[in-house]
């Protein structure tokens, strides 16, 4: 795939999933049970609020949804602003970084979510290799 | 890490969470947020040596929260699973302050509600009070909630041990009474020659933790050991060991702690490293005649001031008051908890009331001091004691005495 699509649209949640799935594998995710909500914050054009949440059964995506308000209550929340979000996918800002720096707010148990931070790693790399217009 | 109610040293803690979540629904407090040591002991069976937290919701299980570093191993230890320790790190959404605000703000209704906290002091400096800062951060946080003072909801039903608690004592002091052993076996017969306070502090600390202690916990120091001009110290009662080598003709003090799952061990035994002067030997046996006599006197039913108005009684009729030190005791609990006796209801604000009323199963440390700085000699007797209704019994057994060592 070459075509840009748009950064949280569906044709991007539907991309994202199927790279997801081919590319991270039960055993690349460590076989983990649990959920994450990314909650994008000052969405253009009009400033709402997005959230992509993600569901994994046993290193399985078993979910990947997209939406605007309220997410499904994830185990992890992870909220930003929308720009902080593009540049994490950018490749342009860490994770840790832009949570050491307040650009990220991460919600849930600290200590279960540092042994899931390389996952989350993995999973940002495949998202930024998307052909994706900002 | 948990036991059974088979176990000796079992404690009910869930028992112990609704105990706190009662005495919270008669005062009106919603949410209990407690920061000392003592109180995340007492809750948690876990030793938290970095800030930490627990907040007891008023029913369920409580959270504990502690730097991220160090809560996995907290967990690990408490009976409390990884769900109930929470990590926080200087990370958005992670802090102490928003981490543990948001935490309440999801068990309160409306976000609003009254929150029980631990506000006072001590001089004994790892007690683990909200600072200043800290309130004013989660007064602000918590827009909306109202923080009252509660600790004396902990401190009162921590004041009477239950028996797994006064068993893990027992331990703890059988422990120290091993590095007794081998502090004395270490120094008899010449042995003493060429050593260091310091070094007899880790021939006991080495002997102990071999026996099972964690570590030897007081903060003065951890085993105090003092020897010649440093045994008396005017008023002194607090000597962490020194390079100081131990000489002969000197007395040596040996003040040694041990731990065992949250229990404290804290035993003080005297020597007098020979040749010793009659001068020397009568000190001495002032000393021990008075620790006897205190030991014949601890019960329920006596107050701190009593007691030393009988004990200075009777150092005054064997001519020595001017070198006891007028005080008897002092507090002791589960890790963290150990300076004040009893609750926060004496004339002077958070030191012990002199006349609060020993009750049977309070446990303390039988704590004497004696000091002669005139003539560079004093002594110090510490004990863990539990009293019963008519006697008190002494943890550490090792045998009471001050020896000439040759």
């Amino acid at each position: 795939m070459t075509e840009k699509v748009k950064y949280l649209s569906p044709e991007w949640r539907d991309e994202a999933e199927r790279r997801l799935n081919s590319e991270l594998p039960p055993e690349r995710m460590n076989f983990v049970t649990s959920s994450m909500s990314n909650i994008y914050q000052n969405c253009p054009p009009d400033g709402a609020e997005k959230f992509l949440f993600f569901k994994f059964e046993e290193g399985r995506f078993a979910q990947l949804l997209l939406g605007t308000g309220e997410s499904p209550k994830p185990e992890f929340a992870v909220s930003g602003d929308y720009q902080t979000f593009a540049s994490i996918t950018r490749g342009e800002l860490g994770a840790q970084k832009a949570l050491m720096t307040l650009k990220l707010k991460l919600k849930g148990n600290m200590v279960k979510a540092l042994r899931l931070a390389s996952l989350a790693d993995r999973l940002n790399k495949v998202l930024a290799t998307i052909p994706t217009e900002y | 890490m948990t036991s059974t109610s088979t176990d000796p040293y079992f404690i009910d803690f869930p028992k112990r969470i609704q105990s706190i979540q009662s005495q919270m629904q008669r005062e009106n407090i919603d949410v209990y947020l407690g920061s000392r040591l003592r109180t995340l002991s007492w809750t948690t069976d876990a030793f938290f040596p970095w800030r930490s937290f627990i907040v007891v919701p008023p029913e369920g299980l409580p959270t504990a929260f502690t730097f991220v570093i160090d809560a996995a191993r907290a967990a690990d230890d408490s009976w409390l699973d990884e769900d109930h320790v929470y990590g926080f790190a200087p990370m958005g959404g992670q802090d102490q302050i928003e981490q543990i605000s948001e935490f309440i703000k999801e068990i309160l209704k409306n976000g609003k509600g009254r929150i029980g906290i631990e506000s006072g002091m001590s001089n004994y400096l790892p007690e683990g009070w909200l600072t200043h800062y800290e309130y004013g951060q989660f007064a602000a946080a918590l827009n909306g909630c109202e923080l009252v003072n509660a600790h004396t909801i902990i401190d009162r039903l921590a004041l009477i041990k239950d028996t797994g608690t006064i068993n893990r004592f027992k331990e703890a002091s059988r422990i120290v009474d091993v590095g007794h052993e081998a502090v004395l076996a270490a120094i008899q017969n010449g042995g003493w020659k060429g050593m260091t306070e310091t070094e007899i502090a880790g021939i006991a600390a080495l002997a102990m933790r071999r026996a099972g202690s964690e570590w030897e916990w007081s903060f003065t120091g951890g085993n105090e050991i003092a020897s010649g001009y440093r045994t008396g110290y005017a008023g002194g009662a607090c000597t962490p060991a020194s390079r100081k080598e131990i000489k002969a003709g000197e007395p040596l003090m040996v003040d040694i702690h041990a731990t065992f799952k949250l229990g404290l061990g804290d035993h003080s035994h005297n020597y007098l490293i020979g040749p010793a002067t009659d001068r020397q030997r009568w000190h001495a046996d002032n000393f021990v005649s008075i620790v006897k006599k205190t030991l014949e006197t601890y019960r329920a039913g006596i107050t701190p001031s009593t007691l030393a108005e009988q004990m200075m009684a009777f150092a005054e009729a064997g001519g020595f008051a001017d070198y006891m030190v007028p005080g008897y005791e002092h507090g002791i609990g589960m890790l963290g908890d150990e300076w004040r006796i009893g609750l926060n209801d004496g004339p002077f604000p958070f030191w012990t009331n002199p006349d609060h009323l020993y009750q049977e199963n309070e446990v303390l440390i039988c704590a004497m001091q004696y000091a002669c700085p005139d003539e560079n000699i004093g002594f110090r007797y510490e004990n863990p004691i539990v009293l019963y209704k008519d006697r008190c019994e002494e943890m550490s057994k090792f045998p009471l005495g001050i020896e000439e060592i040759g």
